[in-house]
Parts: C-alpha cells; structure tokens; sequence
C-alpha cells in the first residue's frame, strides 16, 4: 500500500465534499475489491472517503412492485432480508452465492457494481432483473449503466446510493462458481415481468455483463428449459482464463441459462 | 529373499499393551490453549531493537542473464541501509546447503543468470518494509533473455543455451539412472498380461498460512550469528548454514519460532535464513525477512513432485502381479535441493501393498525453469501410491475382475511381515485385509452399488472408488543419497533426542530439540511421559531447545516424529525411572526389585504404606545428597537426556542389488470416496467418503484423525484443483490463491468417516507408527478411481490430475464425441 488520508464522513453531502475536496480522492465501501489492489499496489489515492459512517446509506425497502436497497447494504443482509426472500427469490439466492461469510458480511451491493468485476454476480442481478441505479445525481438503468472492463456510467465523484429493482412474475439464478473465490466463472439471471416479458443476463463471460436476445425471445415466447434447445452459443469474444476457456465458456452459458430457467420454475 | 538384504533384530522395549493410561487417549492438545488465546510466538511477531527490514527484487524472466543492475536509485532512497545484489552476496557467502551430488550450485541471491521466475535478483534492507519494497521498485535490471524450459520431456533434450547449468555439463539432465531390483526381465517374459500406461503428476505444494520468514542479528564483538526462523532439521544439519555464512558452526545459532504449517514446506529452509543474516551482517542490525504470498509460491521450497510416469505391470492371467516398472521424468525445478530423496522415499513402497517379485525404476530428474522441488506431504511417495494404484484399477478393468478382488487376492499376507519388498525396504507389518473390510463396511459399499444403479437410469453419475495405500513413516537418512552418482552426504544416522528434567517439586520439564510445525509434538510428549512416569500430563511442561541446547535430532517429515519422541521420551524416562527407583530403595531400605512406579509414586509391592511420591523422591534427590549412596555417578538432581535412533534401517547394498531398509514403520489405509460427476460442467461432488487408518498403537486418536481428514482434503485439493502451473514461458500462472485452488468446507465432503485399524509395530516403542501424511498418501488414487468409475458409461480414463471442471469437461466432451 501506498500512504493515503483516511476519511470517515457521517452524511452523504460530507463524504460528496471530501470526494470533491480531493485531488485523488476514492471511495471506501466493504473495501473487498479495492483494499486487495491496494495492498498490490495496483491501486492507490489520496484521500479514501469511507462510506461506512453514512447509515441512510444501508437497507432495503419494499415498495409498490419494487425493493429498494441501499448501497452499503451487505451482500449477507441482502441474502437473508425476508423482504427479497419474499419479492425476488433469485436475488436473495444471488446474494448467498457470493464469495465467503467474510466476504457477504463486508462487500456491498454498491461496492460490487460499481467495481463492475467481470466475474462479479450483482451486475447480472441488475441486469437480468431490470433495476435502476440511484446515484447522488440521477437514475441509471441497468442497461446504461455497465460499460466495459471494470468500467461503469458513474462519472468522477459521483455516489451511487440505492438500487431499485422491479419485482418480476418469476426469476432464477444459476452460477458455476471458481472454486477459490466463487466468482462467477459463468453465472446467469433470467426473469420474467408480469407482462411477459423476460430478460437474461450473463456475467463472467465477457468484459461486462450482457443480455441474451435470442434466448430471451425464445423464453419470452415458452418460458421452458426446452424453449432453449438448440439456441447456439458462440464463443467469439468469450473471457478466457486458467479456469475455463472459451469453448467451456460458451457451454456454461448454455446450461447455465436453462438451469436459471429451471430454478425460476421451481420458486 | 537374500537379495533383499537382512532384517535386524528389533530393538523395542515396550511392547504394545492394553492397559496403557495414557497412550491411545484422545486427549486435548496441549499446543491448543495458547496458541488459541494468540500467544504463540511466530516468526513474523518478533521484534527486537534496532531491526531493519527486507525485500526482494525477484526475476520477472524464467531464464535470463543478468546483464547490469543499477540500483543508484534505490540506495539514494531515503530509509535505504543496504542494497545487495547476488554479486555482493558471493562475496560474503557461499552456495546454499545441498544433498545432491554431484551438487547443483544455488545462490542465495542469483548472480549472473535467473532460473526461474521469482528468484531473489537483489536483496534490499531499510528501516521498514515500505522503504524496502519502494527501493526493490526504483532497481533497474536489464535481463538478456535465454530459452525458457518449462516442458520436463522437452527438457530431455536441451542443450546450448537452454541449458541452465551448463558447468555441469551440456544437458538439462539433473540425474539419469536405472535401478533393477530382482528378475524384471524374466518375470514380464513370463507375464500374461502387461498393462501400460502413461501418468502425469501435478507440480503442487504445502501451502502454510505463514510463510517462511527469520530474523538475523550479527554480534560482531562475538562473531557470531543468532537466527530465529521457523525452519526445521536445525539440530540436525544446522550447521551448513553456518557453512554457507562463512562461519564455524559454532557461531551461529538457530533459535526455532512456531511455524504455522509446513507440511513438509519448512523442512530445511535455506534461502530465507541466510539472505536475513547477510543482510545483517552487512548492515550491522538485525534484520527481519519475512516472505509475502508470492515471495513464498515463486521462490522457496513449497513445490512438490511434477512427474510423468511411463508404467508397466506385468501380470498373469489369473490376476497375479509379477513386476512393475516405471520411466519416470520428474521436473525438479532449477535446483536439487534434497537431491533426489524424493525417489528414495518413493522407492519404499512402490509396490504397495502387494506381492510384486520384481521392480524396475528409470529416472530422469531434469532441470527445468521452475522452482525447486522441496518437501511436502508424502514427499514423492505418494505418487508412487497413484501409479500402483491405477495400475491395478486398469489390470483389474482389463482382466474384467473386480478391482477389489484383484487386490484381496495380491495382498501381503499378515503371517509374512516383516516382509521385504523388491527394493529392499521393509514393511515390518500391517494387516491389509482387515483394512480393507473395516473400510467396506463404513463406506456401504452395497448400498452405494444400488443407488449408482438407480442414478444412472435418471442420468446421474455417481462413481465409487477404492484405494489401499502404504502409509510409510520415518525415514532414514539413506534415502536422501541413495541416488547419488557420486559419494556426497552419506549419512545414516536420523535420530531424535529429548531432555527430561523433574524438578525439586516433582513437576516435569521436556524440551524437544526440533521445532512445533503444526502438529501435536508437545501433546504426543506429555502422554508418553505421562504414561512412562505414571503422572498427569498436566504436570508437565514442554519447552524447543536451539542449536546452541540443542541434541541431534532430524525433526518431524516423513510421519517420524511420534514415533522418534516416543522413543527419546521412553529412553530418558528409563534413566529417571532407574533413579527414582534407586533412591526409593536406599531411603526406605528396600531392595530395588520389590518396587513399582505407580500413580506417581515408588512403592513397596504388597505394602500399602511403603511408599513415597515422585515429589519426595525428587525433594531428596536436589536437596539431600547426604541421605543419599556414596556413588560418584548418582548427581544431585533428576535429569536425563536420550537421543533415539531410527528404530530400524540398514545400509543400501554396495552393488545396489536392494537399498536396505530406509522406511520401514509401514501404515496402511483404505480410501473408499463416492462421487457424482455433473457431466454438463465437469463439476465433482462428494458424496460419501470413508476412510480406514492402520498407523499401529494410536498415540491420540483425536490428532491422527486430524491427520487423516485434513490430509483427505489435502488429497482433494491435488485430485481435483491444485497445481502450480507454469505457461510456456516459464511464468507461474498460480502464484496466488485465488488462482492456485485449495479446497474449502464447500469442495470437501459433508463428513469423512474414519475408521481405524490397530497392527502394532514390532519394531518402535508400544508399536507407535507415523501417521502425519495422513489421507494425502490415499485420496488422489481413490478419487480418480471413483470418478473415472462414474463416468465408466461414457469410457472416461483418468491418468491425469488434478482434475478441475474445466478439465474434466473436456475429457467428457472427448468421450462424448468419441461415441457419436
Ligand atoms: C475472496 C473473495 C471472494 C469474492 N467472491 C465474489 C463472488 O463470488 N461474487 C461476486 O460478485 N463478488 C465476489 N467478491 C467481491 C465482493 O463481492 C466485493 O464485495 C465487491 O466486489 C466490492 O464490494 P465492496 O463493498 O467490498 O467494495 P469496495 O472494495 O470497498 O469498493 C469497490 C469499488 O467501488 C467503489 N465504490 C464503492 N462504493 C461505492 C459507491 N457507493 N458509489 C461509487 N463507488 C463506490 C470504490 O471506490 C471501489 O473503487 C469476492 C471478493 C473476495 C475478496
């Protein structure tokens, strides 16, 4: 690591003020992502702005047909949150399947998209389940909002501050974990709103997460494992790594997507 | 059998019994209470005045000349008290220790050439290690690149450039040679049947929470060196280090720290020890070198036996095992740190459990651009219990038998231990049957049988696989050299000593002389002192001597250390037994063969009230010398020192007919996993899993099993994910653990069930045999096995590991394709 000032601001117009204040300011949330590239040396800042003093800044909400969840908000809280268990199943189960205890019990919903980890399962979540991201300055689709490699919407300074997700008829989650980090070698969320309409998101096989058209439109159609037969999956610009290359990637996806299918039959 | 050599009479004084006190109670440990309250000392908690810090610049290149440092930079750095390059450090140091011979010269810093990526290219000591590691940054070396050898067959061939030590000749051929051990040729001439097969063996590693790490100081007034490291073999062969420091033996002394794991990776640290202390010799303070994660995966002695296998069995067609033999090519990395003691100890029960007449191995130990091979869990046997093993899962598949019936029927029987096998080491004794149906009964075997049936209609894969594993302990010395081409170290002497010391108040003292690695030494000591001296374990107090206290000992590796400090504490306790019982007599006028040791106290045998407590007895020896027998021999005090030799082991033969006994306190385990495969991700699951030790009269049940569980998820961790893995260029793709996989709760099964089966040794003190190794000796067979059992529909064979999804997967996809 290399020498920073550490901030501890209580509200969030505090912590925009320090971020503001700073030639090289960063924030802080479970500091899972960021601490390791720190302590590597990858990363460095000025000034680290944490945002673990900001109460208003976690929790979930149930709302008229969405849940709201604050972006400090602990991927173990969002596993064990009644309120989604209730709402949206998958992403309670997206949640749990996440890392270790440790690592549910620090890393934040926030934290997690803003990092935009290639391998990371929350983008899949807001993607595949339709959410908009709140920030300190306006909303975000999840369309919008994961640009590339570790790259989002976000511009410099600004604070993301809840996720809203719509609470669809049906949705599942599947994720082929690394078996050290858990991270998603491949991992899928499908879903289907009341009006039909449905939307699966892959994460772990490219830069960023990404829809899959043809399948959503076959499901959209027959939401069934078998409405995906015979639906290829290529493997061009598929991510290649120690643990899986790009042919098994593209295989992944494949059962992946009908087992997320089949758990939002089974919910 | 003479070609086999000779066996020695035993020398054991106690005999195995049944109303032992202490012995085979599982009792806590008594490592636990402090070292769970967070007072254990470790490498990296100590601190002394005055200590400066290192870091190390290491080489990004896996083969590299180093053509120029510039470190102008680095030295101008504030904070900076020394920058030394591998120039530097020949000039005040010598190659570090080695046992090969002829020998493979290893820098502690590399000067002129890199072998691998991470080795040490400039050594850097500041006031922190912040300073340390920004001046290893401001460095500029420049690197003329040579050809990486990275393929352990391809490096059969290398020569010019690609050869790494080219003062040893134009190859990359570390050692080469073929050891015949009785009628091979004649009995696969008579052989029916031979199978064949080629294996290969992942490079992986012991992979402790801490890492190596010592603090050096140099006490220029004395000359003389203090280390505290948590290494091991200190009171052994402590003395090379001295050797490579330039100094006498005498003034250096190694002081052990706790060492938080090793499994074998902490055997003999060389590297860490001795770039401290140049460092603090040149900088006149103590300095403290502590490895980071990939200081330790790069660069020390954490990697493990990387083999191909070329292997042939010979059988008849009634299923009777004839020979084996074996073409090995095993990648030892740059450097031959412990020789070739790997094949040594693999040579100790390459046959198994089984009756084989005759052994052929042709080793080929190349040198490659990787990191040394060191010491780690099975220490290149275990791989020797995959081959057989799979072997005899494909003859059994071949011979369309039933590949638990093809073992039963080769099994040695318990009426012909000891038993010399062809190489000539000796099982002194073991009972593999009962093993074997001990381990059916807790695995189900029937039951699994059915519900696999019933999977495979729903299109589930469910596999159960089965292993019976040697589980050899203590080593001798022999096999570290028995390799050799030419005379070297030749040492057969691998002792362990203990001091015993009761105090006035009648309070015992023990002080080991090798180091606390993780495993229970202080535990296994308090219960055979215990039971030698009838007192509570709670009495007594255990204490690690250093070099300068120290009495030759060889420490814990090879599952030795039970049984050597069961010995050492058998043969001091004798003395003070002795003692005890001679002062008794004279003060209560008794004659000495009237009394017992027992509860704590000498009495008169048949009289209740002649008797008098250790406390007394120890009050008298320390205080009254005048009540005591004019003998110049009996001292004041109650103290003794035992140094135990090996138990067992005889000199190779000089024409290399057999290589003598070398580790022949043989245990035995059978390793019963189930496993379902998901064949759509390669994914495997357990299950179920049993698992049956034989490790003679158990010291502590509680720890050997331990052992066995935590040694079955290392095994895991080998079958099914972990391998430092080296590109084609030489970098070390797994230096990290979120790359490197080790298995977690998640991967391993739900429960291991362990069984246990009793043979006594007749050759250690109550029958203790090792069992440190634990299911790391027996998981990799049984897993491959019951996989490749799981997937028997599609006609899957596993001669590879490990196994990650991603892998196994592929093999599916081949089968798949295979039969459309
Ligand atoms: C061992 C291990 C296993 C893991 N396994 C998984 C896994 O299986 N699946 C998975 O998805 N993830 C996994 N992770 C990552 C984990 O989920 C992290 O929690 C997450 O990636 C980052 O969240 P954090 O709260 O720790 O953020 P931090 O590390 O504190 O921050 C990450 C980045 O986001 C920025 N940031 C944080 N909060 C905000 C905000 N409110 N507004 C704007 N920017 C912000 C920070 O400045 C920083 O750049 C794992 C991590 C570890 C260490």
């Amino acid at each position: 690591m290399y020498p920073f000032t550490y901030h501890r601001p209580s509200s969030l117009d505090d912590a925009k003020a320090r971020l503001a204040a700073s030639e090289d300011g960063r924030l802080l949330a479970g500091g899972m992502s960021l601490l390791p590239t720190m302590r590597f040396r990858l990363a460095s800042c000025a000034d680290l702005v944490d945002l673990n003093g900001i109460e208003a800044l976690a929790g979930i909400e149930r709302g008229d047909g969405h849940v709201r969840v604050g972006a400090m908000t602990r991927h173990a809280a969002v596993a064990g949150s009644a309120e989604v268990r209730e709402a949206i199943p998958a992403l309670a189960a997206l949640a749990g399947s996440i890392g270790d205890v440790q690592v549910r019990n620090r890393g934040t919903i926030g934290g997690s998209i803003c990092f935009a980890d290639p391998a990371a399962d929350y983008p899949a979540g807001l993607l595949g389940l339709d959410a908009t991201i709140n920030t300190d300055r306006r909303a975000i689709g999840a369309d919008d909002f994961f640009t590339g490699l570790y790259e989002t919407a976000l511009e410099e300074g600004e604070i993301a501050v809840s996720v809203e997700f719509a609470i669809p008829e049906r949705a599942g989650w599947a994720k082929f974990g690394n078996q050290a980090s858990r991270f998603a070698v491949v991992a899928v969320m499908v879903s289907q709103a009341a009006g039909g309409a449905v939307r699966l998101a892959v994460t772990g096989a490219r830069t960023h997460v990404f829809r899959v058209t043809e399948m959503e439109q076959a499901l959209a159609a027959n939401f069934s494992e078998e409405a995906l037969d015979g639906i290829p999956v290529s493997s061009e610009g598929l991510n290649e790594d120690l643990h899986a290359d790009r042919d098994y990637r593209a295989h992944l996806i494949g059962v992946m997507a009908r087992r997320a299918v089949r758990d939002a039959l089974a919910r | 059998m003479s070609d086999r050599g000779h066996i020695p009479e035993s020398r054991q004084r106690e005999k195995p019994r049944a109303d032992l006190q202490w012995i085979g109670k599982s009792m806590k440990r008594v490592e636990d209470p402090r070292l769970l309250v967070g007072k254990g000392i470790y490498a990296d908690d100590i601190n002394v005045p005055e200590m400066a810090h290192a870091a190390v610049l290491r080489s990004p290149h896996a083969h590299a000349r180093i053509v120029s440092i510039d470190a102008s930079k680095a030295e101008a750095l504030p904070g900076v008290l020394c920058v030394m390059t591998g120039a530097d450090a020949a000039e005040v140091c010598d190659p570090l220790p080695t046992w090969a011979s002829p020998p493979v010269l290893q820098a502690v810093i590399a000067h002129d050439r890199v072998r691998h990526v991470g080795e040490a290219v400039v050594a850097v000591a500041a006031e922190d290690r912040y300073i340390a590691e920004d001046a290893c940054d401001l460095i500029e070396v420049e690197y003329e690149p040579l050809p990486p050898v990275v393929d352990p067959e391809e490096a059969l061939t290398s020569t010019g450039d690609a050869v790494l030590h080219p003062e040893r000749g134009d190859t990359n051929i570390g050692l080469e040679r073929t050891l015949t051990f009785g009628p091979v040729e004649e009995d696969f001439a008579a052989a029916d049947l031979v199978i064949e097969r080629r294996f290969r063996w992942p490079r992986s590693g012991g992979q402790p929470l801490e890492t190596v790490g010592a603090v050096a100081s140099f006490d220029e007034g004395a000359g003389r060196f203090t280390i505290q490291c948590n290494t091991s073999m200190y009171n052994y062969c402590g003395w090379m280090i001295a050797s490579t420091l330039r100094v006498a033996p005498h003034k250096l002394n190694i002081v052990p720290t706790l060492a938080g794991g090793s499994f074998g990776s902490k055997m003999f640290v060389h590297k860490v020890p001795v770039m401290a202390a140049v460092l603090a010799r040149a900088v006149g303070r103590p300095v403290k070198f502590m490895e980071d994660r990939i200081d330790n995966t790069t660069s020390c002695d954490n990697h493990a036996s990387d083999r191909v296998y070329y292997a042939k069995l010979a059988l008849k067609q009634d299923g009777t095992l004839l020979s084996l033999k074996t073409r090995i090519i095993d990648d030892y990395g740059a450097y031959l740190q412990f020789g070739v003691g790997q094949h040594g100890n693999a040579l100790s029960q390459c046959v198994g459990p089984y009756r084989i007449n005759s052994v052929e191995v042709d080793l080929a130990a190349v040198l490659t651009n990787k990191c040394q091979q060191g010491a780690y869990r099975g220490f290149g046997s275990e791989v020797a219990n995959f081959v057989i093993e799979r072997l005899v899962d494909a003859a059994a598949d071949e011979l369309g038998v039933d590949r638990i019936a093809l073992r039963r029927q080769n099994f040695i029987q318990p009426d012909q231990f000891p038993y010399l096998i062809p190489t000539g080491n000796m099982y002194d004794s073991g009972n593999y049957q009962a093993v074997l149906e001990e381990t059916l009964k807790l695995a189900d075997v029937e039951g699994w049988r059915a519900k696999q049936a019933e999977g495979r209609k729903e299109g589930r894969y469910i596999g159960i696989g089965v292993a019976s594993c040697q589980e050899r302990s203590v080593f001798s010395a022999t096999e570290f050299w028995m390799w050799n081409l030419e005379p070297g170290v030749e040492w057969t002497s691998s002792p362990d000593g203990v001091s015993v010391k009761i105090d006035p108040t009648g309070k015992a003292f023990v002080t080991l002389h090798s180091p606390f690695w993780g495993n229970s030494p202080e535990t296994v000591a308090a219960q055979v002192l215990a039971e030698q001296l009838t007192i509570d374990p709670s009495d007594i107090e255990i204490t690690y001597s250093d070099t300068d206290q120290g009495l030759n000992s060889t420490g814990p590796g090879g599952s030795r250390f039970t049984v050597m400090v069961t010995g050492a504490i058998v043969g001091a306790a004798g003395k003070i037994r002795e003692k005890l019982l001679r002062i008794a007599a004279h003060l209560m006028e008794a004659d000495v063969r009237d009394l017992t040791l027992e509860d704590g106290a000498v009495q008169v045998k048949g009289v209740p009230d002649m008797k008098m407590s250790i406390a007394e007895l120890a009050d008298k020896a320390h205080y009254y010398r005048l009540s005591m027998p004019e003998d110049l021999d009996l001292t004041s005090g109650l103290d003794a020192t035992y140094v135990y030799d090996h138990p067992v082991t005889t000199l190779p033969d000089p024409d290399e007919r057999h290589m003598g006994i070398f580790y022949p306190i043989m245990g035995h385990s059978c390793h019963i996993p189930v496993v379902e495969v998901d064949i759509e991700t390669g994914q495997v699951h357990f299950l179920h899993y049993a698992a049956v030790h034989d490790c003679g009269t158990m010291v502590n049940p509680m720890t050997l099993e331990g052992h066995i569980r935590g040694g079955t998820v290392n095994g895991i961790g080998t079958a099914l994910f972990e391998e430092f893995s080296y590109d084609e260029a030489g970098q070390l793709t797994t230096a990290l653990w979120t790359d490197y996989l080790i298995p977690t709760i998640k991967e391993s099964p739900a429960d291991i069930v362990v069984g246990h089966v009793e043979t006594p040794s007749p050759f250690t003190e109550y029958g203790v045999k090792g069992g440190g190794e634990g299911g790391r000796m027996g998981g990799p067979p049984a897993i491959a096995a019951a996989i490749e059992d799981a997937l028997k529909p599609l006609g899957v064979t596993i001669d590879s590991l490990p196994l990650p999804p991603s892998k196994l997967r592929a093999l599916i996809r081949e089968a798949q394709a295979r039969s459309a």
